[in-house]
């Protein structure tokens, strides 16, 4: 079969597949009154989104300037920063930076999706563990996300239940969320603990400072880069705006957007952890991580940010908002997507990394360009134009 | 035209009809004309009316669109409905006519809105020429193809072909059409100067000298056409039509109204490539549609049109219908 007919194969299936369609809706549902509701409590929001946009358009110009100006900071900073080209390179870096034979606790990063890290890691002979729930339950189903933020938004509580009895031999009601949830956290709780090694993404970092923003809600980001002796970073370098203060905008109008007032938890990395508690003498490693490695990934997105249209793709910030009002997602979840979902997705998938052609063709050929993710983006992101643009490249063979 | 071969076939076979024969459906152009013909309006004038094939070819697009899903449903879909753009051309059968003949429907019913609009233009003032079987293919479609080349080479011809005829103001009445001759053709056509406006804003702007009664009380709900609210940016036009009708209430869905309208399933040749998942999302626009409890549906694209008659089809919700703006316009100035 060709990629196409393979790939819509699969989305039909997904097309008539009842729980999926009942898991989006009420997701949909709910997402779009908790943004309602953030927005109208927070109503600077939708001003601040224009101000980010700025920022971002900015920023994305620069990246290349912003990625030294990051190293700089974070090695100023004590941590060490490297900068990849490729994804090769930056499986690169961390594997020499792992080994083998570690016990690796991972906070949930789409830009270690994008390159497998986890599997990569696996195959290197670690033990990874996912510790968002969502992404916990996607690695032990052997499947892969469909959310950027919510990966296990197309699995229903039942199975859920089914697949965390098997783990633990005890049979758990799928009714009851909160033991599920209690589950989870038993069966993580020791491994942040041992770990050898944590691992995350950043949602935003600041040049100037070089600090990570990572934001969550579940405190398994701030386990799983505070507890072990080693805490690794993978940023795409879109991630970079020039300062802390532009940081905290793009942070806010993240989240918002993401339907939440506001996070349970934002932590600012911008180093290991030290002391001077003892005669003065800074020692690394008192409470957190001794050692603060940030690998700066390229794998296309310099280039990407030279196309006069596609570029804006690197203004998302991954909020997921569009993801909710795409028609075809509702029906069909990330399998209308490769790495990154939906028309943007398409985007994603010609450009960055592996540049998988075919399937960019059939993604950028899913879109409706209706415009419908446009309206909610809080980058005003034109995805019908982005995938109309692709349409052409692949049409006149660009 | 398809040098790499990933364009799904569906949209080749789309995009040569208009190449080849100046229409979507590649039929004979007379049959599109054919609407128009007891209203003698004159093929050369200023300010003419553009019909689009949506409504021209209606009949012939859902004789398409019912093979098509036919087809994809079928245990071999997803193979076939790759090479069914080629198989009618290939076997040199003229599916659209084989099935225009079975269907029950004529062109007659489908290009009501049509008439009805230039009624309605006319009752408001407006007269309008139609430029019948030499009205061009808008080609827009070949633009959200990618075909970006000939779009433009296409958009000149349309271009050079309207300035012949001495036209100056173009009223659309296809969303999609009005938003390629207003927009897309203004950026890919040099010193392009035709004025271009949709129905909907020449009957708003003059609506307010007329005094307009539906034939009976009525609920209906609007549905906002992708290309009419997003593209054109028609938002309030069709309201303030509506809101201007006594006897009718207008009933809104929730969230899924104006620019937050959810797509009927058929944009950018979408239908064409995946008719299946297309009827699907057609149900779930009804089902939002219908929650309102509406009666009528009204909305101004015939492509929408099509797919909410099918999602109202397919959930067996008899007693709503979909309407064109122009016809309940027109029926509101019969009384």
């Amino acid at each position: 079969m060709s990629v196409f007919s393979e790939y819509k194969k699969e989305i039909m299936d997904a097309a008539h597949n009842e729980r999926i369609r009942l898991a989006l809706s009420r997701a949909i549902t709910s997402y779009r009154a908790n943004t309602n509701d953030a927005l109208k409590r927070f109503p600077h929001t939708i001003k601040m989104a224009e101000e980010v946009r700025e920022i971002k358009a900015k920023a994305i110009g620069e990246m290349e300037s912003l990625a030294q100006q990051a190293v700089e900071a974070i090695e100023y900073n004590r941590g060490k920063a490297y900068i990849a080209k490729t994804a090769d390179e930056a499986l690169k870096i961390i594997g020499e930076l792992v080994g083998k034979g570690k016990l690796i606790v991972k906070g949930k990063s789409m830009t270690g999706e994008e390159i497998e890290l986890r599997e990569h890691l696996e195959e290197m002979g670690n033990e990874v563990y996912e510790t968002d729930l969502g992404e916990f339950i996607i690695q032990k189903l052997n499947s892969r996300p469909m959310h950027i933020l919510s990966p296990a938004i197309h699995v229903p509580k039942e199975d859920v239940a089914e697949l965390f009895s098997g783990i633990t031999g005890e049979k758990l009601p799928p009714d009851d969320i909160g033991r599920l949830v209690a589950t989870a956290r038993e069966l993580l709780r020791e491994k942040y603990f041992q770990a050898d090694i944590g691992m995350s993404g950043a949602n935003v970092v600041s040049a100037d400072t070089g600090t990570l923003f990572l934001i969550e809600n579940e405190g398994n980001i701030r386990l799983a880069t505070g507890a072990p002796p080693v805490h690794i970073a993978l940023v795409g370098m879109e991630k970079l705006v020039p300062t802390l203060g532009d940081a905290f905008k793009v942070s806010e109008v993240t989240w918002r957007y993401a339907n939440y007032t506001v996070p349970s938890y934002v932590s600012l990395v911008s180093g290991p952890s030290k002391t001077g508690d003892i005669e003065k003498v800074t020692t690394f490693g008192a409470h957190g991580p001794k050692e603060l490695h940030v690998i700066f990934m390229d794998d296309g997105r310099t280039e990407l940010a030279k196309h006069p249209i596609l570029r804006q793709a690197l203004y998302c910030l991954r909020c997921g908002g569009c993801l909710y009002e795409c028609p075809v997602f509702a029906v069909t979840a990330g399998h209308f997507g490769d790495k990154y979902f939906t028309g943007i997705g398409a985007v994603w998938a010609a450009m960055i990394g592996r540049n998988n052609k075919e399937k960019a063709a059939s993604l950028a050929y899913t879109c409706l360009t209706c415009g419908r993710c446009k309206i909610r983006c809080p980058m005003e992101i034109d995805s019908a134009a982005m995938c109309v643009e692709l349409r052409k490249m692949i049409a006149e063979g660009d | 035209m398809d040098n790499t071969g990933l364009i799904p076939p569906g949209l080749t076979y789309l995009a040569d009809n208009i190449t080849s024969k100046d229409n979507l459906l590649g039929v004979s152009k007379e049959v599109g004309a054919s609407w128009a013909k007891d209203l003698s309006l004159p093929k050369e004038a200023e300010t003419i009316f553009f019909a689009g094939c949506g409504y021209q070819y209606a009949s012939e697009l859902e004789s398409m669109m019912s093979l098509i899903r036919k087809v994809d449903k079928s245990a071999i879909g997803t193979e076939l409905t790759m090479n069914l753009a080629s198989f009618p051309k290939k076997l040199g059968i003229d599916a659209a006519g084989i099935f225009r003949k079975v269907m029950v429907k004529g062109s007659e019913s489908d290009a009501q809105p049509l008439k009805d609009a230039v009624k309605v233009l006319s009752n408001l003032g407006i007269n309008v020429g139609y430029l019948g079987d030499e009205e061009p293919c808008c080609g827009g479609l070949l633009h959200y193809i990618g075909l970006q080349k000939e779009f433009a080479r296409h958009g000149q011809q349309v271009y050079d072909r309207l300035k012949s005829r001495g036209v100056k103001r173009i009223i659309g009445i296809v969303p999609s059409c009005t938003y390629t001759l207003r927009n897309l053709m203004a950026d890919s056509v040099d010193g392009y100067d035709l004025e271009v406006k949709h129905f909907c804003e020449v009957v708003a702007a003059g609506i307010s000298s007329l005094e307009l009664r539906f034939p009976r009380e009525v609920k209906v709900t609007y549905h906002d056409p992708c290309q009419m609210v997003r593209y054109l940016g028609l938002v309030e036009e069709p309201r303030q039509i509506l809101g201007a009708i006594k006897g009718i209430e207008l009933v809104e869905a929730d969230w899924t109204r104006g620019e937050w309208s959810t797509c009927c399933g058929g944009g950018g040749g979408f239908e064409a490539v995946f008719p299946e998942l297309s009827q699907i999302l057609a149900v779930n626009r009804v089902k939002e549609l219908v929650e309102t409890g509406a009666e009528i549906i009204v909305t101004n694209c015939p492509g929408c049109i099509m797919q909410l008659e099918t999602g109202l089809k397919e959930l067996k919700e008899d007693s709503v219908e979909v309407l064109d703006l122009a016809q309940i316009v027109a029926m509101a100035m019969e009384v």
